[in-house]
C-alpha cells in the first residue's frame, strides 16, 4: 500500500443511540463541554451511551512516538464500543475523533495491522475486533440526527444579536483519508464527490454555523481562520508558534465583529483561552474575544441558565458579553 | 534578480556584486548574481529505505514534488519559511542527511494540522511521512532532543502509567520540566497551581476559578490532580503496550 487509500464510505445516517467517547479532557478541565453536550443531546432527543472504562486516544503526542502503541490504544476503545453493542462511536473532541478515525483507516486498509492488533488485544485481555466501528465528530451527529429544524423547534430563548465566529479547528474535516470528507480534486469550482453522506464540507465547513443560526445567532465571516491551527499539540511545547496562531485567530474574529468564538474541541478551546490571556497581558490589540463551546450556546438557546451549561468554567469569561445582550 | 525559494539556497553559494563590469561592459543589475552549483557526493540511500520501513512512511514513494503541502502549511506561511515539507521529502529521498541536519532546528515544528495530507493530490500522508522522517533522524542521532519530543514522551508516560491523562498534571508537570520552580504540597507531592515560580500569566489564569467562586470546578480538578483518573483493568493491557513499544524502540521508564 504505497498510496493512501480512499475507502468505500458508510452511507446513511449515524443512528440516534451511539457510544459516547468523551475523552480525558471532558472529565476534567473541559467538563463544561461534557455537561452542555449531554444537555443538547437530551433536548434533541438523542441518546449518548457512555463508553465505560475507556482509555486515552493517544492524541497527536503518542502518535508521534509510537505507531503500534497508538493503534492498540484506539483498538481497545473500539473493542469496548463493540462490547457495549455499538457500531458507531461519537467523540466531541477533534483529537479523539481524529485518532479513532486514523486507527479505523489503518485497520481497514492494512490487513497486517488488523491481524497483529487483534492478536495483541487478545493478549491484553480485550475482545478482538470482528468489525471496525465508525467514528464521527459530535457536531456531525447533531447536524444529521437532529438538524437545524429540530434546533429551531427547541429554541426557547433565541441568541438574538449574538455575533458568533465559528471556529472548527484542524482535524474536524481533515485529512479526508481519515475523516472521509470530500475527495479533493484541486479545483474549487468543480463539484466534488461526497465521500459519505454525513460529512461536512472539507475546506468550508458549515454545520456549526447552521446549528447556531437555527438557535438565533448571527454568524460572522471567519474564513480562512475557521480551520486554521491553534498550535494544537504544540500549545505547551512551542509557545511562540501557538501564540502567533492564536493571535491571528482572535484578531480575525474581533475585526470581523464577533462577540464570541464558538469552539468544538477542548484543546482548541483551552489553547485559545490560555493564549488570549497571555496576549492581553502583553497588550496586543483586538484579542479580547471570549470563547464558548457551541453546545453551551445551544444550551442557552434551549432555555438553560448560565450555571446549567457551566459558563463560569470558561477562563475567557464570556458571561459579560452574553449578559450585555440579555442572554445569560 | 530575485531567487525563487531563497531559503533553500545556502547563503555562501550566492555570489552577488554591487557593480560588475565585464570587458568594459557594465552588467550590474540583472546579471550581477551567480548561484554556485552544488556538488553532492555524500548521500545515504538507506535513509530512504528506513523511512519506507516505518508503517506511516510508506506513502512517501508517491510524492511528485508539487509543493501543495508547503503552500498549505501554516508553519511555513506564518512562522518560518525554512520549514518546507516538500523539501524535507526531497532531501529524505536523496538521502542528503547533512542538509536535513542543517534544518534540524525547524523540522520538529509541525503542528499536525494535516492540511498537507488533506490537500495532497497524490495520496501521500505528508504529516505522517514527516514524522517518520523525524523518527528515523532521531534514531540515527542526526537530530537532538527537541521540545515537542520531550513533551510527547511526557504525555506518553502519563498514558502508559494510568491509561488516561489529566490536564493539571500535564500543564504543571511540563512547566516544572521547563525549569520553573513549582511549589508542591508536602504530603502527596502534587503541585499547587497558584503559588511558586509559575509564569505570571498562568498563575492569574489558574486563580480565575477561585476568583469566580467556581467551587465545583475547583473541587473536580483538585480531586483529579490528587487522585489521577485511571482506566480500570489497565495493568494487563499495559504489559502488552510495553512489549509493543519496546519492539519499536520507544523509551518507557
Amino acid at each position: 500500500m504505497a498510496v493512501a487509500q480512499v475507502r468505500k464510505p458508510p452511507m446513511g445516517g449515524i443512528g440516534k443511540r451511539v457510544a459516547y467517547y468523551p475523552g480525558c479532557s471532558l472529565e476534567g478541565a473541559a467538563r463544561a463541554y461534557d455537561v452542555s453536550t449531554r444537555i443538547v443531546a437530551k433536548e434533541l432527543g438523542l441518546e449518548l451511551d457512555y463508553l465505560e472504562d475507556y482509555n486515552c486516544c493517544g492524541a497527536m503526542e503518542t502518535k508521534n512516538v509510537t505507531f503500534w502503541g497508538t493503534m492498540l490504544l484506539n483498538a481497545r476503545n473500539m473493542s469496548l464500543a463493540k462490547r457495549q453493542g455499538h457500531s458507531v462511536i461519537v467523540a466531541p473532541c477533534n483529537g479523539c475523533s481524529f485518532s479513532l478515525q486514523r486507527a479505523e483507516y489503518f485497520l481497514e486498509t492494512d490487513k497486517n495491522v488488523f491481524e497483529r492488533i487483534n492478536s495483541l488485544l487478545k493478549e491484553g485481555g480485550v475482545d478482538p475486533l470482528t468489525e471496525i466501528p465508525h467514528t464521527y465528530h459530535i457536531l456531525e451527529w447533531f447536524y444529521h440526527e437532529a438538524g437545524p429544524e429540530k434546533v429551531r423547534e427547541r429554541t426557547k430563548k433565541p441568541l438574538r444579536g449574538l455575533k458568533v465566529a465559528n471556529y472548527y479547528g484542524c482535524l474536524y474535516t481533515r485529512p479526508h483519508f481519515y475523516a472521509r470528507t470530500y475527495s479533493h480534486s484541486g479545483s474549487e469550482e468543480q463539484e466534488r464527490p461526497r465521500m459519505r453522506e454525513t460529512a461536512d464540507d472539507d475546506e468550508h465547513p458549515y454545520y456549526m454555523e447552521a446549528l447556531l443560526e437555527a438557535a438565533g445567532a448571527t454568524n460572522v465571516e471567519f474564513e480562512p481562520m475557521h480551520t486554521q491551527c491553534c498550535g494544537g499539540p504544540h500549545s505547551l511545547s512551542d509557545e511562540q508558534v501557538s501564540e502567533k496562531f492564536v493571535m491571528m485567530i482572535l484578531q480575525t474574529a474581533k475585526r470581523n465583529g464577533a462577540d464570541i468564538i464558538a469552539t468544538e474541541c477542548p484543546l482548541c478551546h483551552a489553547s485559545l483561552e490560555m493564549y488570549r490571556h497571555r496576549l492581553m497581558m502583553k497588550g496586543v490589540p483586538d484579542v479580547d474575544v471570549p470563547a464558548a463551546y457551541f453546545t453551551q450556546l445551544m444550551g442557552l438557546a434551549f432555555g438553560y441558565s448560565a450555571g446549567d451549561v457551566k459558563l463560569k468554567d470558561n477562563l475567557s469569561d464570556p458571561i459579560p458579553v452574553l449578559k450585555r445582550l440579555g442572554l445569560a | 534578480m530575485a531567487i525563487h525559494e531563497r531559503s533553500l539556497v545556502d547563503p555562501e553559494r550566492v555570489l552577488r556584486k554591487d557593480r560588475l563590469v565585464i570587458d568594459g561592459v557594465d552588467v550590474s543589475g540583472d546579471w550581477n548574481l551567480i548561484i554556485l552549483p552544488r556538488v553532492v557526493n555524500d548521500y545515504d540511500l538507506e535513509f530512504y529505505d528506513e523511512v519506507i520501513a516505518q508503517p506511516e512512511g510508506k506513502t512517501i514513494v508517491n510524492c511528485y514534488q508539487c509543493s501543495y503541502c508547503t503552500a498549505s502549511c501554516p508553519v511555513h506561511n506564518y512562522w518560518d519559511e525554512r520549514y518546507n515539507p516538500r523539501h524535507f521529502i526531497y532531501l529524505a529521498r536523496l538521502g542528503l542527511i547533512d542538509e536535513l541536519q542543517k534544518r534540524a532546528d525547524v523540522m520538529w515544528r509541525c503542528v499536525s494540522c494535516h492540511k498537507c495530507t488533506h490537500r495532497c493530490p497524490k495520496g501521500v500522508l505528508v504529516e505522517e511521512v514527516l514524522k517518520a522522517i523525524l523518527r528515523v533522524m532521531a534514531k540515527r542521532g542526526i537530530i537532538e532532543e527537541y521540545p515537542s519530543k520531550k513533551f510527547d514522551k511526557f504525555f506518553l508516560d502519563s498514558v502508559y502509567e494510568y491509561g488516561r491523562i489529566e490536564d493539571g498534571e500535564l500543564l504543571f508537570g511540563w512547566i516544572e520540566k521547563q525549569g520553573y520552580q513549582v511549589v508542591k504540597d508536602p504530603i502527596l507531592k502534587k503541585p499547587i497551581p497558584f503559588i511558586g515560580g509559575v509564569p505570571e500569566w498562568l498563575k492569574e489564569l489558574a486563580a480565575k476559578p477561585l476568583k469566580n467562586m467556581n467551587i465545583g470546578f475547583l473541587i473536580l480538578n483538585a480531586k483529579h490532580m490528587l487522585f489521577h483518573p485511571r482506566t480500570k483493568n489497565w495493568n494487563k493491557f499495559k504489559q502488552v503496550l510495553r512489549k509493543v513499544m519496546e519492539e519499536e524502540g520507544v523509551y518507557t521508564h
